[in-house]
């Protein structure tokens, strides 16, 4: 008789040999994905798509002067932010920020010594991002990178520091008189200890996602080093404008 | 680089990835819940976090990523609805194992989802992804002394459930 390590394996096997993956479920994911990040920007908008398939048929029913409108089951046209991209959109940055302190509308107060920026940067309007690090090396590894979110981009954070309440990881943490969540994220760094993070509130429009790299996080040597620098970096972020 | 863009054109990475690893995934979501429709439902929100990660996961191995999301929502889930009592747990079956394969796997899989769920989960990771107690451990975030306890319980349970050891022994060992 097998091994039950062996039986186990080969009954689960068996069990799952039928269960395949939808062909479709890599484009549903980013739909959905999408759907979540733009559904305060786009719900009117998706609500206006829908009436607009429909109105031609109740315009001719409420005319009366045609067929009876058939209801069909075919799905609402995608929302337009679902439309396939024809091609790579060029990347956008914030252009030459000087030492990187000031950058979008936000002004960062206090970095840990020696690090310095990186000299990169990415801007996709509601969301823009820079990093710093040891070197001023836009080819390197990030030491610390700090995402800001703006408007409809901030719902996609709350629901991700939602999810990481739901879980149970991280925890709340007040900043003078803000709001943050402090929490490692395992982001891909399988094999290290995660990516510690805080999420700031900077008010109803705007948070910002503070992140050490895994091994900058292993530079500063403890959990309390990395949670003092997290919150001083956090303290020091300031909005330059509304 | 190491750093994460905001967004970008990574639908193509992402739908090749999902196309070559979606169905392995799938499985371990199965076995991870014990339900066809729950696993998709894992499956996707577990996709749907990394995508939102990509551009950081991608660099690395996404495959580890999206299973350790997997496997802890379905311990989260399944914890919540015991909370919640919104499906009873199941108790052990009572009818000993069969010859059929077909029953064998009917049975195995009534007693893994009778499990408790970390037990669940250790089970699929160390003996469905061989992962070592090492790396088990690192997935449900616990030492690896938890997961060898876990693991010695769940398998005495299924040992139980596929007829290999006498009720009296497992409750013996389950209690060890």
């Amino acid at each position: 008789m097998p091994a039950l390590e062996d039986r186990i394996r080969r009954l689960m096997a068996e069990e799952t040999a039928g269960l395949h993956a939808t062909p479709d479920l890599g484009e549903r994911v980013v739909r959905s994905a999408r759907r979540k990040r733009k559904r305060g920007v786009f719900a009117a908008l998706a609500a206006t798509v829908v009436v607009a398939g429909a109105a031609p048929a109740y315009l001719t029913a409420a005319a009366g002067s045609g067929p009876t409108p058939i209801v069909t089951e075919t799905p609402p046209p995608p929302a337009i932010d679902d439309l396939r991209p024809t091609g790579r959109p060029a990347e956008k940055t914030l252009g030459d920020l000087g030492d990187g302190r000031q950058f979008g509308n936000v002004r960062v107060g206090y970095l840990p010594e020696g690090l310095q920026w990186k000299r990169w940067s990415l801007d996709h309007g509601d969301s823009y991002t820079t990093s710093f690090d040891y070197k001023g090396d836009r080819n390197g590894f990030y030491c610390v990178q700090i995402f800001v979110h703006e408007n409809a981009a901030v719902l996609e954070i709350d629901d991700r520091v939602s999810v990481h309440r739901q879980e149970g990881e991280g925890e709340e943490v007040a900043v003078g008189d803000r709001s943050g969540y402090a929490v490692v994220q395992n982001v891909g760094e399988d094999g290290t200890k995660g990516t510690p993070t805080f999420f700031l509130n900077m008010g109803e429009n705007r948070r910002a996602e503070i992140m050490f790299s895994p091994v900058y996080a292993k530079d500063l040597g403890s959990a309390e080093a990395v949670n003092r620098e997290l919150r001083k970096i956090a303290e020091g972020l300031t909005a330059i404008r509304e | 680089m190491g750093q994460r863009a905001v967004s970008g054109d990574t639908e193509h990475d992402f739908g090749a990835f999902v196309a070559a690893r979606a169905t392995t995934l799938l499985r371990v979501a199965y076995l991870a819940c014990g339900d066809r429709s729950e696993a998709e439902d894992l499956l996707q929100t577990a996709l749907e976090r990394t995508y939102r990660n990509w551009d950081r996961v991608r660099h690395h191995s996404p495959e580890p990523y999206v299973r350790r999301v997997i496997v802890n929502a379905a311990i989260s889930r399944a914890r919540r609805r015991a909370i919640l009592r919104i499906i009873p747990v199941r108790s052990l079956p009572d009818t000993p194992a069969r010859s059929a394969d077909v029953d064998l796997r009917q049975v195995l899989m009534d007693a893994l989802r009778a499990l408790p769920p970390r037990q669940r989960a250790v089970v699929v990771l160390r003996y469905w992804e061989d992962l070592s107690e090492h790396q088990t451990a690192e997935v449900l975030g616990c030492t690896v002394g938890t997961v060898k306890s876990q693991s010695s319980k769940a398998m005495a349970k299924l040992r139980m459930a596929l007829g290999e050891e006498s009720v009296e022994g497992v409750i013996g060992n389950a209690r060890a």
